[in-house]
């Protein structure tokens, strides 16, 4: 992880003698920025979970003009159909067509993850804040709550839940940032402590500044870079565990298609047809390849000695 | 001192415990609805009889008293008996926990015996070929459902193997049906589970090992030993492995509290029988003892290694001991 | 005499000397294996559509010794026949344990324990059974009348009422007393005519007196003997159940028919149907359910034999009949419910989605029972044309967005089925499409089992649901379709309320006369197609992976899971 007391140190500028020979000192982000941008394999991990999302967020003009194909459209004389023309990627037991579920599945698999970081980053930086900012009680509470929450097995936690609220998208992704949040907040609370320390938080209470301005204008940038990561990390582990949810029978139910009831879906046909499985997998296994890339690419960028 | 933080972390520990028995209990009350655990559409039942099954299993109580008799039984080491076939929730959960154990103390004991030699070779070879495909290769690994992976082994290791008349692996259950048991075949059962387990742990840990001894061989110490005129290898082995070591130890502990329940998808796609599938079969089929049970079962394990570890960094580590 | 005639003679003699040293088994078993070699010789080898069930006899002597796998989704429960409801659990004591009788595969009664059916009185409300001399329990014990009166008073008897029998209700309302005049006699005598009182009732296991008769009968409900029998009478006696993996039944030596050519039995439980082919395929199960997706799989593998024949389950989907429920008024006329059923293209449904293995129904009585009618008053063939021109006729007519409306309400509605069974899943949406066509919004939503059983049972706010179900062996069908099991706690969720069939239903159950019951059953299966309440779509195949080293097995519409007269008669080919 990034180690803490470089982030803090990091935001004073430089000065020239210290950096050395000609170049000129840059910021902090910008020097990330640069890093991140060298990172060859990392920019194209970033570029197509991009790509994904915009055709996540467009998905029906994709399919429209790529397919003109409905998700739900059932067509019970062409079944198991192989990836030829009309139907690129080949149709499913009902006659669906598979590139048109794989569009409109993006859409729900993206927007379950993307919905549940930014709820866990969000709930979880709030707490974490708090609790590392004021100490004290508050912290005590609202860190033995975390502990509570974080204590019972995920799993256990996921399984409960989707029996109790039927698994739509919003519900799934609600259900599992109900965890994740835990984590982010020990993480944020980690970072808020050490930087708590640092001279020119002092510095900034002794001049009169707010609570509320303290950590949104200083503490919040120092501990965004830890957050980044997280989130992209965070991505590529959502879609796992919907999959893993949707193989349980828990997550996403048909007909809304999602890559990971399409992947569960498929494998009693594996025999019969085998494209069925290959394409949702594919899928999963390309963005959450690249949502990690792109997590380690982040995380090196922003503090490159641990590379 | 110590006796004081070990007394605070313990309360805060019941704490914990009291709030993760609330949740579980409000959310399986939550779905009681009508439900009588174990009823199928059966024709020849009639209503008094699952009306009469209902109040046998105590469901027509209220809530908290629920809540209370559980609490009291629990107590005394007793976790009532499942809805669905009446035999102990203890006995269940001592039957699977041994096969849990087995399965994901298998799954680590791979993890750090891949991890290592992994993990030092791709920090000598630094940005070699080796080096990269090892990375590719783990990367890779976590991107891949647990439960896809175990699917396609199956298919490749058990099924296609056999159907070449190779030896094969077998595809489901601790042991075979007929006069297993021994360690041999226990082992052939685990294989297949175990690996896919076992490969986040040997991703995770294989990087870790491989950034942790770039860390320690940049040391200066280490650039002393060489200068002295050490060998390599004692530099690399004794030096630098030894330390980049330790901290792959604390990861490993921290792995422990979930060595309960983090099998279950493995266990279901593998059939098993361990604590994972006992939960999820059961909370599907409403048995809530047996899934309250569980849970708590698991969460205390949890609780414990956390304690545990805390007091270990209580005692190894003075500077932790703040309040 | 010529010397011909003196061979004859000879001949003949011999003959009677061999037929005195066949044991009456041994003969039946000999003349299944000519009639199977006959058959094979005829070249009926396919299995596709049966409707009969298969028997996998040859003519090669069996071999003793060896081991049968049998894989199954669900592990076992309770291992006490009067304390179980679920199938794994029954078929795994339909192993261990006989009853008074059992079913051929198509249903007819025959005996078991019993040496014949029972004498029925001429007021039809005493049975009177003899039991086979020398009935032993397995662990050397006799088993007399006591036992099988012991058996069924932990249900019926009130002394018993803290036994938590899901029998109870049944047999507390049918059976009046039970009598043991000697020890090889039983007399029931029942408080009612109840036709089908042998077929659901007469084949619960036999219980061991000398076991369970000293426990508190609260003590029965958890007693050691539920999760491990110490002693039972069937073809198996019980080894070891390892939980959530397997159950180990080794042959006893004491069973009646003769002690099985098997050393063990062993149930094995699997993850999902996957898993079943595959172990199929490598041979780490013998006998295992074929999922209608998986057939294919297996059909081509070689050390794979499949039965495939009719039973009695099905799937059927039902309408809220109720008025004072949201959607009541949407189908309260027939006309609707009708239409509805036009539009379905139910034969697209069985091939698409079960993949051919299955009949559309043409009645609510399933083809495999006596009462069957093939072509009752009212035949559904699809026809989205007729379905629209109904709909029209009964004031339905289609709105701006396509979707019909009459006296301000849509017909606009919400179908539930269970989670985690994907038949049901596309069926719903075939359904959805199908309806869609004709101007009828339905909306799919998929719920967990235990809180579909709730709102079927109890609830009762769905609009309609879709679930399947399974008949016995008696053409009965109150629970579904009578008043009386309209109420909360009874499965009739459709709240179907016809005086008709209430009456004719129950006239057919207070007759033994089958004649006369087979003539109201035709009636009942008229208004039920006119009326169609809950429609029943398809009527399945049962389908079964079974090794060819395994011989003997003869898998029926009624011989399938837990009533399996042939279990003892199991042998392996290489006897391992």
């Amino acid at each position: 992880m990034i180690g803490p007391s470089r982030v803090a140190e990091l935001d004073l500028p430089a000065s020239g003698i210290e950096t050395g020979a000609g170049r000129p000192a840059q910021s902090y982000w910008n020097e990330s920025w640069e890093r991140l941008r060298a990172n060859r394999i990392g920019m194209i991990a970033g570029i197509l979970i991009l790509v994904f999302a915009v055709i996540a967020v467009m998905a029906p003009l994709f399919s429209a003009v790529l397919t003109h194909y409905q998700p739900q459209t059932i067509d019970l004389s062409a079944t198991f159909r192989p990836p030829v023309s009309p139907h690129f990627l080949g149709t499913d037991e009902l006659g669906r067509d598979t590139l048109t579920r794989l569009i409109w599945g993006a859409r729900v698999t993206l927007g379950v993850a993307l919905l549940t970081v930014a709820v866990s980053l969000t709930v979880g930086t709030a707490v974490g804040m708090l609790a590392g900012y004021y100490g004290g009680w508050l912290d005590d509470v609202l860190m033995r709550l975390v502990d509570t929450v974080l204590a019972i097995p995920a799993i256990f936690l996921f399984i409960l839940m989707s029996i109790l609220f039927r698994p739509t998208p919003v519900s799934l992704a609600l259900i599992i940032a109900s965890v994740g949040w835990g984590q982010v907040a020990r993480l944020v609370r980690g970072e808020v402590l050490s930087v708590k320390q640092r001279d020119f938080i002092l510095a900034t209470r002794s001049i009169g500044a707010r609570h509320l301005r303290l950590m949104l204008r200083h503490l919040l940038p120092n501990v965004l870079p830890v957050l980044i990561v997280a989130a992209s990390l965070g991505v590529g582990q959502i879609i796992l565990i919907e999959a893993a949810l949707d193989f349980l029978g828990l997550g996403i139910q048909p007909p809304t298609a999602s890559w990971g009831n399409m992947l569960t879906n498929a494998e009693s046909y594996f025999f019969h047809s085998v494209w069925l499985v290959y394409f949702p997998g594919v899928m999963i296994f390309v963005t959450v390849l690249a949502s990690n890339v792109f997590g380690n690419a982040i995380r090196d960028a922003f503090d490159p000695r641990l590379k | 001192m110590l006796a004081k933080y070990v007394a605070r972390r313990f309360f805060a520990s019941i704490v914990v415990v009291l709030g993760v028995t609330l949740i579980t209990l409000v959310l399986m009350d939550r779905t009681r609805g009508t439900y009588v655990p174990g009823i199928d559409l059966n024709p020849s039942l009639r209503p008094d009889d699952i009306a009469r099954l209902r109040a046998d299993l105590g469901l027509d109580r209220p809530f908290y008293v629920w809540y209370l008799t559980w609490i009291w039984g629990v107590l005394h080491g007793d976790f009532g008996r499942s809805m669905i076939d009446g035999s102990t929730v203890m006995s269940h959960i001592l039957d699977r926990l041994p096969n849990t154990l087995e399965l994901t103390g298998t799954a680590i004991l791979i993890g750090v015996v891949i991890a290592i030699p992994v993990g030092v070779v791709g920090a000598l070879r630094r940005g070699s070929k080796t080096d990269h495909t090892m990375t590719v290769v783990s990367v890779a690994g976590v991107a891949v459902p647990q439960f896809w992976m175990g699917l396609i082994l199956i298919l490749i290791f058990s099924v296609t193997l056999e159907q070449r008349g190779l030896p094969w692996l077998p595809s489901s259950g601790a042991y075979s049906a007929v006069n297993g048991g021994d360690f041999f075949d226990r082992l052939e059962h685990l294989i297949l589970p175990a690996t896919v387990l076992s490969f986040f742990y040997t991703s995770t840990w294989s990087r870790f090992i491989r950034s942790s001894m770039l860390e320690v061989l940049s040391q200066d110490y280490i650039r002393t030993a060489r200068a002295k005129g050490m060998s390599e290898r004692r530099v690399v082995y004794l030096h630098g492995l030894r330390n980049a070591l330790i901290p792959l130890v604390t990861l490993i502990g921290l792995e422990l509290p979930g060595l309960v329940s983090g099998g279950l998808v493995v266990e279901v796609v593998f059939g098993w029988p361990g604590i994972g599938k006992l939960a999820f079969e059961r909370a599907l089929q409403y048995d809530y003892t047996t899934v309250m049970g569980v849970t708590f079962f698991a969460t205390m394990l949890v609780i414990a290694g956390n304690l545990l570890a805390d007091l270990l960094y209580g005692v190894l580590d003075p500077r932790i001991r703040y309040t | 005499m010529s010397r011909d005639e003196v061979a004859d003679d000879k001949g003949f003699e011999q003959f009677e000397r061999f037929l005195e040293h066949w044991s009456r088994r041994d003969f039946l078993k000999r003349a299944g294996g000519a009639a199977a070699y006959m058959a094979f010789l005829g070249g009926a080898v396919e299995f596709l559509d049966a409707c009969a069930g298969n028997s996998t006899t040859t003519t090669t002597t069996a071999k003793k010794g060896g081991h049968v796998v049998e894989g199954n989704f669900s592990d076992v429960r309770t291992m006490t026949s009067m304390l179980s409801s679920d199938t794994a659990s029954n078929q795994v004591i339909g192993l261990m344990f006989d009853g008074l009788l059992n079913y051929k595969k198509n249903g007819d009664l025959v005996p078991a324990l019993a040496a014949d059916l029972p004498k029925t009185s001429a007021d039809g409300l005493t049975y009177t059974f003899k039991l086979r001399p020398n009935l032993k329990f397995s662990d050397g014990h006799a088993l007399t009348s006591d036992d099988v009166k012991f058996t069924y008073q932990l249900a019926y008897d009130p002394a018993y009422k803290d036994v938590a029998s899901p029998r109870r209700g049944d047999l507390s309302k049918y059976i009046k007393s039970i009598d043991t005049p000697d020890p090889q006699t039983v007399v029931i005598t029942t408080t009612q005519v109840f036709a089908p009182f042998l077929a659901n009732h007469g084949l619960y296991g036999i219980l061991p007196k000398h076991v369970l008769g000293g426990l508190e009968p609260k003590a029965i409900n958890t007693a050691p003997f539920n999760s491990g029998p110490s002693v039972t009478n069937g073809a198996f006696k019980f080894v070891s159940w390892e939980k959530g993996q397997q159950v180990t039944l080794a042959r006893n030596d004491n069973y009646w028919a003769g002690a099985p050519y098997l050393d063990q039995w062993i149930y094995k439980v699997l993850p999902d149907s996957v898993a079943v082919t595959n172990q199929l395929k490598t041979g780490e199960i013998d006998i295992g359910p074929v999922d209608p997706s998986q057939f294919d799989a297996l059909k081509t593998t070689s050390t794979v034999a499949m039965a495939e024949f009719a039973v009695p389950t099905f799937t059927f989907y039902a309408y809220q009949l109720d008025p004072s429920k949201p959607a009541g008024p949407l189908f309260q006329d027939k006309a609707v419910r009708q239409a509805l059923l036009f539009a379905l293209d139910r034969q697209s449904i069985v091939t698409a989605v079960f993949f051919g293995h299955g009949k559309v129904a043409n009645s609510v009585e399933p083809p495999t029972s006596w009462a069957y009618k093939d072509k009752p008053q009212v035949l559904y063939t699809f026809d989205k044309a007729k379905a629209e021109s109904l709909l029209d006729g009964a004031g339905w007519a289609k709105g701006s967005d396509g979707i019909r409306g009459k006296n301000g309400m849509k017909l606009k509605f919400t179908m539930i089925t269970n989670a985690g069974n994907k038949q049901r899943e596309s069926m719903l949406q075939v359904m959805q499409q199908s309806w869609h066509d004709i101007g009828v919004e339905a909306t799919p939503s998929l719920i967990q089992f235990p809180q579909l059983v709730s709102q079927i049972v109890n609830i009762r706010t769905f609009d309609m649901f879709l679930v399947g179900f399974n008949w016995g062996a008696d053409p009965d069908e109150s629970p579904l379709y009578t008043s009386d099991n309209a109420i909360a706690g009874g499965f009739n969720g459709a709240d179907f309320r016809n005086a008709q069939v209430d009456s004719i239903l129950n006239d057919a159950l207070s007759t033994l006369d089958r004649n006369k019951r087979k003539q109201l059953y035709g009636q009942f299966q008229d208004i039920m197609s006119d009326q169609v309440p809950s429609p029943v779509i398809l009527f399945n195949t049962g389908i079964y992976g079974v090794s060819t080293r395994v011989q003997g097995t003869d898998f029926g519409p009624f011989n399938q899971f837990a009533q399996r007269p042939w279990n003892h008669n199991v042998w392996v080919t290489d006897g391992k």
